[in-house]
């Protein structure tokens, strides 16, 4: 599962330099085997190192941003990836806000 | 006493003989090929008057339970097997995959056992070509049917206490009278979460080999029991039938998880940044995102 938060520079029409701010935080689990070596295969898995979201908790993730003295339109987004493997991943919370900043 | 134990040995083949019918037999006697394995445990009876609970299950991850795994059983069997155990393929080798994906092979002869690990290599291994087609066609016949958990699993979480299954007995969460369909037994453990424990969580084999796909069960014991959860696997999973919605539903993830975003924009005070800016005495376009996960479901996210 991993959370991404972006934020764009909506008055950049390159794509490339669009991004002012990116992150992510990534809830997984890691297999090890007994030498303590990381497994994936269920055989070889003989215990786990817990990253994952707890049952009944709610995670607190804050994103601290600065961006330059004249951008003005910023569009925040944030999405939350379920990937049920490793290579398919779907979005199932997408929240996006846009907000322009006063330039003095 | 000499007419109780000649009851007994009157008795005693009884237990071997399918009750319900060839359609919901569990027979003691061993298959030697797939086909036999279908026949012995042959669910188009089911069918006849269980048309929904057959429908939802046919669009289930448990019908496909075999197919839809063959990648990590190929590993387990070509990799883990042979490289790194360098042990050969057993039945007993390949039941650590199949008494959870195919609970039916447990009444295969070790040679058919062994086949259908063979089968499992080639159809992962021979993806797209006829013979991995092939080998795929057939697997397609194992899963976890009807009577892996009516019958050959219902009774496994107090074995000692509810004994084996029967053959052709039918278990269900009431016990329902069936008529002449097929004789029905209570087994109050399938409405349980230890019930799909068995295979949900860690599966220890009769060699007492721990396969790990999972820890979805230890986390419902030791991290949602412990905190005062109450649900059953079956009250989110089972709440649509036959279905057994998860971790590939959408909705279900969606339903699993909370998110809760709050941006802030502000303006930083001027200088108080490392950050080289344009323009240093300007005050500084700035934003503080918060964002809440929750995880309502009743074991940790993600998992198998």
């Amino acid at each position: 599962m991993v959370l991404d938060v972006t934020a764009k520079n909506l008055d950049e029409k390159d794509a490339e330099k669009q991004v002012l701010f990116n992150a992510q935080k990534k809830w997984w689990e890691i297999g090890k085997d007994l030498n303590g070596r990381m497994r994936y295969g269920a055989w070889q898995i003989k215990e786990i190192v817990d990253l994952t979201l707890q049952p009944m908790e709610t995670q607190k993730e804050q994103f601290l941003m600065h961006f330059d003295t004249d951008i003005e339109n910023v569009e925040f987004d944030v999405k939350l990836y379920y990937y049920i493997s490793g290579k398919k991943g779907d979005v199932i919370y997408q929240e996006t806000k846009q907000v322009e900043y006063e330039i003095d | 006493m000499k007419s109780m134990s000649l009851a007994i040995i009157l008795l005693l083949p009884l237990l071997f003989l399918p009750l319900g019918g060839e359609g919901q037999c569990a027979e003691q006697k061993l298959a030697n090929s797939i086909d036999e394995l279908a026949k012995m445990f042959d669910e188009s009876k089911c069918l006849e008057c269980h048309e929904e609970a057959h429908e939802q299950w046919s669009g289930s991850w448990h019908s496909k339970a075999v197919i839809s795994s063959l990648g990590g059983m190929h590993n387990y069997i070509a990799i883990g097997l042979a490289k790194e155990w360098k042990t050969p393929l057993t039945k007993a080798q390949v039941m650590k995959c199949l008494d959870c994906h195919a609970p039916t092979v447990r009444y295969a002869s070790e040679e058919l056992a062994v086949e259908i690990g063979k089968m499992i290599v080639t159809a992962h291994k021979k993806k797209g070509t006829k013979a991995g087609d092939a080998a795929k066609k057939e697997l397609a016949r194992l899963n976890v049917g009807c009577l892996s958990c009516h019958n050959i699993k219902a009774n496994a979480v107090a074995v000692g206490l509810n004994g084996p299954p029967k053959p052709g007995m039918i278990y269900g969460p009431e016990g329902e009278d069936a008529d002449d369909a097929h004789p029905t037994e209570e087994s109050l453990d399938m409405t349980r979460a230890s019930f799909c424990m068995q295979c949900h969580g860690k599966y220890k084999a009769p060699d007492g080999d721990i396969i790990q796909c999972n820890t979805l069960s230890g986390s419902y014991q030791n991290a949602y029991i412990a905190k005062g959860g109450s649900k059953t696997c079956q009250d989110c999973h089972m709440k649509n039938g036959h279905t057994f919605p998860g971790g590939h539903d959408l909705d279900t993830v969606k339903e699993g998880l909370g998110m809760q975003v709050e941006i802030i924009p502000y303006r930083q005070l001027p200088g108080t940044l490392k950050k080289k800016v344009k323009e240093e005495k300007t005050w500084i376009p700035s934003a503080v995102v918060t964002v809440f996960i929750e995880n309502k479901t009743g074991h940790r996210v993600p998992d198998g």
